[in-house]
């Protein structure tokens, strides 16, 4: 993997908002994403894990622009995405897309099927003519498993699983170099889970498109991983390899999560004890001064309290924990 | 999906239930085809109230057209011998106090009333989703000064602007229709950028966004036809509210000029007459009533047909 060209570097990202915090208290800063840095490499999975709120959305929503970065560099294919403009902005919106959690609100219901998938077609002026437009949705339609009398017909007809299916048809049809899938199979039934995933899986083999695939926990992004990164209140913990991480986690967070899947082995889980994670996620209006997991964490020192730990290369994988550090 | 999931292969054998055939397909929705137009004529059809009410407008307009048409009489001829005469088979609804045919004043009023109404409506159709779209799109600085300003023009009362239109442009119906239209799209402007406010947040807009598409295209192609229905229940309720306002102009005395009639305007002439003949008072504003009854009745049964919250 290590040869692989990197497709999307952040280097440093933060993401805040601003919100009222009622009459008394004034504005507020919610420190969505702070101070992240990550790679994706092109053709590979990585995948995005946290608990819900801790701002993974809210990164990948930064790296296609519809939320502004407060401060870092956002890099697709070398270039800042933040400065682009004219050809060159609707090249990147060509090649990175995004799925969406909801498959319930991410499709106009007021269009039909081939409408949906053609409007990407429509907006970059792709495929020539009308007929060639909409034998590629045919096309594309047949790539998710669906049927192509289904162009004609509304969202409102089709499942949670075929919607999020019409979804990647609609990404699909720019030929990106880059989906980020934001949570695209929570929403689904655990059968129709696997059935979006092998599609995903399989599109990566086709084309070589790289993912950056967010979940709220480690299982989901099992299967289609091939790097994780752990996230908690706005800051990478640890990232490595699918297999090193689920092996051998080292940030507590990391392993209190891992622990939290249910293992189908049943010596394995015998042996296994759960972590358990006490205590709420803190806000993100007033994180901890130290370490962003020091409430909770069961190996918490008086440092961690006070100073902030580096992400750092521990052999293997990357982690942010005084208690690794010699 | 806060609840523990217990993976698949751990389901004892015993919990298993074997399908009937009819849930075979069940991720294949075997529904049929309707479009959102068709589903919502289907619904507004079962309301016997708005039918009706479209029945009812139907016709008039159809009148309204044709009687001045056909009819032997015009809207001005004037017949000194036949005054204040009852309704009878020469004059169908009678004569005023000039000997004009009513029927024929009626219907050329119709004319003028609906156009009045419709025209109204369409203007402020127009500016209010234009106007309301891109503040509820754009938000921020622009919006918090571009709905200041229409706050402005709606607080001033309307009989300024009346006053202001008619000395500048006279007498006239586009005096009428320009007087209206200065602070009638404001209402339709608030609901737009209300509704544009919160469909921008959904994700299909956010995809529109993602996959490249420019402001103008979401916001007219995703957003406002998403708002569609809640925008055609105003236009609707607009129309009775234009034809109102004339009227009433009419009736005061401001509008359009004699010998043309409104219903207002013959409201205005029967008054004189009311203690002797007051069927001349009936027929406008029967006519006024009616047409704003079944706009109103219309307006409600587009509310509930257009909303598939409400089916
Ligand atoms: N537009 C916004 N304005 C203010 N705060 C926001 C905004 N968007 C997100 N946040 C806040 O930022 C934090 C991170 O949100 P985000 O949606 O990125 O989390 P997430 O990890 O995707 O959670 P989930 O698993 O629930 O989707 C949350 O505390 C959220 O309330
Ligand atoms: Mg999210």
């Amino acid at each position: 993997m290590d040869q692989q060209k990197v497709l999307v570097a952040l280097e440093d990202v933060s993401t805040y908002f601003t919100v009222s915090g009622g009459m008394l208290r004034g504005k507020r800063t919610v420190k969505a994403v702070d101070g992240v840095s990550l790679e994706i490499r092109e053709g590979e999975t990585l995948g995005l894990v946290g608990e819900s709120g801790c701002g993974k959305s809210t990164l990948g929503r930064t790296i296609v622009r519809l939320n502004e970065p407060t401060a870092g560099r956002i890099l697709f294919e070398g270039k800042d995405v933040t400065e682009l403009k004219g050809e060159a902005l609707a090249q990147f919106r060509r090649e990175t897309q995004m799925i969406f959690q909801d498959p319930y609100a991410s499709l106009d219901p007021r269009m039909t099927i081939g409408e949906i998938i053609r409007e990407p077609m429509v907006i970059h002026g792709l495929y020539g003519t009308e007929k060639q437009r909409e034998e590629k949705v045919v096309e594309l339609l047949q790539t998710v498993g669906l049927k192509p009398d289904h162009i004609r017909r509304y969202p409102h007809e089709f499942s949670g699983g075929q919607r999020q299916r019409i979804s990647i048809a609609r990404t699909l049809a720019l030929q990106p170099k880059f989906i980020i899938c934001d949570e695209p199979i929570s929403a689904l039934d655990v059968s129709i889970q696997a059935q979006i995933i092998n599609i995903l899986k399989r599109i990566q083999r086709e084309t070589g498109i790289a993912y950056l695939f967010i979940a709220h926990d480690l299982s989901m992004v099992k299967h289609i991983s091939h790097r994780i990164a752990v996230m908690y209140l706005g800051h990478i913990v640890e990232v490595g390899e699918s297999d090193t991480i689920y092996r051998t986690p080292m940030h507590p967070y990391t392993k209190a999560l891992l622990s939290a899947i249910p293992i189908p082995d049943p010596i394995r889980g015998k042996n296994r004890h759960r972590i358990p994670l006490g205590g709420e996620i803190p806000s993100p209006i007033d994180p901890p001064a130290g370490c962003p997991f020091c409430t909770r964490c069961p190996d918490a020192e008086e440092r961690c309290f006070t100073q902030r730990p580096q992400l750092s290369q521990r052999g293997d994988r990357a982690v942010a924990c005084f208690a690794l550090e010699e | 999906m806060t609840e523990q999931q217990i993976p698949v292969d751990r389901i004892p054998d015993e919990l298993f239930q074997k399908l009937d055939d009819s849930e075979k397909n069940n991720e294949f929705l075997a529904m049929e085809s309707k479009t959102y137009v068709q589903d919502a004529w289907n619904h507004f059809k079962k309301n016997k109230l708005a039918l009706i009410s479209l029945l009812f407008l139907a016709v008039m307009v159809v009148l309204a057209i044709i009687v001045p048409m056909v009819s032997p009489y015009t809207y001005d001829g004037q017949d000194l011998s036949l005054r204040n005469a009852m309704p009878g088979l020469d004059h169908l609804l009678g004569t005023d106090k000039f000997g004009r045919d009513i029927l024929v004043r009626l219907m050329y009023g119709a004319r003028i009333s609906l156009s009045v109404g419709f025209a109204a409506a369409v203007i402020n159709l127009c500016i209010g989703v234009v106007y309301g779209g891109i503040c509820g799109y754009f938000g921020g600085k622009l919006d918090m000064v571009l709905m200041r300003i229409a706050d402005i023009i709606y607080s001033i009362p309307s009989m300024l602007y009346v006053i202001m239109v008619m000395l500048i442009f006279g007498s006239n119906i586009f005096s009428v229709l320009l007087a209206i239209s200065v602070s009638g799209w404001i209402g339709m402007a608030r609901q737009v950028r209300t509704q544009v406010m919160s469909l921008k947040e959904r994700e299909y807009a956010q995809a529109a966004r993602v996959m490249g598409a420019s402001h103008k295209r979401i916001l007219f192609q995703h957003l406002i036809v998403n708002s569609m229905g809640p925008i055609i229940v105003n236009t609707t309720l607009m129309v009775p509210e234009a034809i109102f306002t004339e009227a009433f102009l009419a009736f005061v005395g401001v509008g359009i000029s004699i010998p043309q009639s409104s219903w207002g305007t013959m409201a205005n002439e029967a008054r004189s007459l009311i203690q002797t003949y007051p069927i001349q008072m009936l027929w406008p504003v029967l006519a006024i009533s009616l047409t704003m009854l079944s706009l109103n009745f219309i307006g409600d049964g587009l509310n509930e047909a257009l909303d598939p919250r409400k089916h």
